[in-house]
């Protein structure tokens, strides 16, 4: 292929008692008419080749139909629409409550709040994700040391009042997985357990403005 | 097989009463009112599939079956919507402009063979007159863009101007070619003239090379993408239909439309033998078995493919700029047009036909 091969566009010239490099700015190459005129409506085809493709194979066609085919519709795995903790099956979570995720929310979308387990170990009590300020940037789910976060495709969470947007996401307060499989014997794990709360999806303290976090003005002086 | 042509402009010269040439006429203009509407719909609606489906999309699917009845539904939105005109256009020149656009359609709908008894008018200088008549979209395009008041509808303007101007000197030459192929300037004898073959197929080369040429300088005579400069909405907005809207803005969307089609139908008749079937020479049995199909089933199916073809184009390429398109004109084409041209004369001269 030596008619595509590229003039040596780089080099060294030498300025007085000094080497400097140099960089030719790439030119386009004349050709000849005929040259230009075959080549040319070759990479038109070409082009012409690939939408042709596109048009006659319905399997490359994106577009969901999205309320009939509402029952059979999965979401892609990189979609981005819900913050869920992750849970193994037997409902335990890796959230340490180490707020990461707190601090590297660029919108303050999510707020953690520790507390003392019963072995005096920091514990996850409450994990408040504001999905209303939430831009679904997923910095959250990649600064997570323990993996315990994940962004889930679930896309209909439409409300009439903003203040529902706010979800409190862990089922439970108390130890994660890894600890309770660490304690040593039955007792000190039957104390972990002990140590359980329930959490629901909506009963976290809702802040209505994130005037109380620090940090933010929120215009009242 | 002899063809006998028969167009309504004939039928109405051989009418007995003035009753009868009063039905003919009415029967022309709704011919050509319906063709022009009808087309406008069709081609919509298949532009936006043809264009959704190249692009990975599904396009007009909610209105009706698969969005059948989409046009319809934008066309009845058109009609509703505020016709707006700037404070300070030029009034009758902005409100005439888009039906001069309109009329250059209508004028050529007239001439175009659709089968030997579904015609117009066939006029002896029909070549002459689409030539001169398509000239006239210019003034409609350009019209609107001065009228309008508006620096980028004038700017779309003037780039139209400068393209559509420049483009008709190919388009003419290929049509000369075959002008000098079929030896007449009435588009009826230009179909009879093939019935040995298609030019495309029977002036050796030469045909194929004209017909590449006609398609790319019509392309850019109706503003479709690759040279679409008249209305490139990245840098002008619109273009030349900037200021307008509601049904004006309407009846230019159904010139380009109904342009699309007619060149299309010029580019069959000159090249891809109009209504005639396929047709290979000497071969009576062949060509018997394709006169199975009335000839306006031939038209239609060979306009379809046209059309299809530059719905293709236009959905794949992007658009050129001005310096490049006046660099394909005038240093690439018109030189292969003249060049072609002089071997279509030898080509004639020594009755060199492939059949």
């Amino acid at each position: 292929m030596g008619f595509l091969s590229r003039e040596k566009i780089s080099g060294t010239q030498v300025v007085g008692d000094k080497r400097i490099s140099t960089v030719q700015a790439p030119r386009p190459q004349r050709k000849s008419f005929f040259f230009n005129l075959y080549f040319g409506t070759l990479s038109l085809l070409k082009g012409m080749r690939v939408t042709a493709r596109y048009f006659f194979r319905p399997s490359t066609w994106v577009t969901q139909q999205y309320p009939e085919n509402r029952q059979e519709l999965k979401m892609f795995e990189r979609y981005r629409a819900e913050l869920t903790l992750k849970y193994d099956e037997n409902g335990y979570h890796n959230c340490t409550g180490c707020k990461i995720c707190d601090s590297a929310c660029p919108n303050n979308s999510i707020k953690v709040i520790d507390r003392e387990g019963p072995s005096g170990k920091q514990e996850i009590d409450r994990y408040i994700w504001r999905m209303d300020t939430c831009t679904f940037c997923n910095l959250c789910v990649m600064v997570c040391p323990h993996d315990a976060l994940e962004m889930t495709g679930r896309f209909e969470s439409s409300v009439l009042d903003r203040r529902l947007l706010v979800y409190q996401l862990n089922r439970y307060a108390g130890a994660t997985k890894k600890n309770i499989e660490k304690s040593k014997d039955s007792e000190s794990k039957d104390l972990l357990l002990k140590s359980f709360e329930s959490r629901t999806f909506y009963e976290g303290a809702i802040p209505l403005s994130t005037s109380d976090e620090k940090g933010i003005f929120d215009g009242r002086i | 097989m002899s063809w006998e042509i028969q167009t309504i402009a004939d039928r109405a010269a051989g009418a007995t009463s003035m009753a009868e040439v009063g039905a003919y006429l009415v029967l022309g203009v709704v011919l050509g009112l319906a063709i022009v509407s009808l087309m406008g719909l069709i081609l919509n609606y298949s532009e936006r599939k043809i264009c959704a489906h190249i692009q990975c999309r599904l396009g007009p699917m909610r209105v009706g079956f698969h969005g059948l009845l989409q046009p319809i539904a934008d066309g009845v939105k058109l009609l509703f919507k505020e016709d707006i005109s700037p404070r300070n256009a030029d009034r009758l020149v902005y409100i005439m402009a888009p039906f001069i656009s309109l009329l250059a359609t209508f004028l050529i709908v007239v001439t175009v063979p659709f089968s030997p008894l579904v015609q117009i008018a066939d006029l002896n200088i029909g070549v002459v007159y689409v030539a001169a008549v398509s000239g006239f979209g210019v003034l409609g395009v350009l019209l609107a863009g001065w009228s309008s008041n508006n620096k980028w509808s004038m700017m779309g303007a003037m780039r139209a101007g400068a393209q559509m101007v420049s483009y008709e000197l190919s388009a003419v030459l290929a049509l000369l070619t075959v002008v000098l192929l079929s030896q007449s300037l009435k588009l009826s004898e230009v179909v009879l003239s093939q019935e040995q073959g298609w030019w495309i197929f029977r002036a050796p080369v030469v045909g194929l090379v004209a017909c590449v040429i006609f398609f790319v300088a019509s392309c850019a005579e109706i503003n479709r993408t690759p040279f679409d400069l008249a209305e490139g909405e990245s840098e002008l907005t619109a273009g030349f239909h900037t200021e307008y809207s509601g049904l004006r803005f309407a009846l230019f969307f159904l010139a380009e439309f109904v342009n699309m089609f007619l060149v299309s139908a010029m580019l069959v008749t000159f090249f891809l033998g109009g209504w005639m079937p396929f047709h290979l020479g000497g071969l009576t049995g062949f060509n018997e078995v394709m006169d199975l199909l009335p000839p306006g089933i031939w038209f239609l199916g060979k306009v379809t493919v046209v059309v299809l073809l530059f719905m293709w184009v236009r959905w794949t390429f992007p658009r050129l700029r001005i310096d490049q398109v006046m660099n394909l004109e005038w240093k690439i084409l018109l030189p292969i047009g003249f060049a072609n041209l002089f071997l279509t004369s030898i080509v004639v001269l020594l009755d060199l036909y492939l059949f």
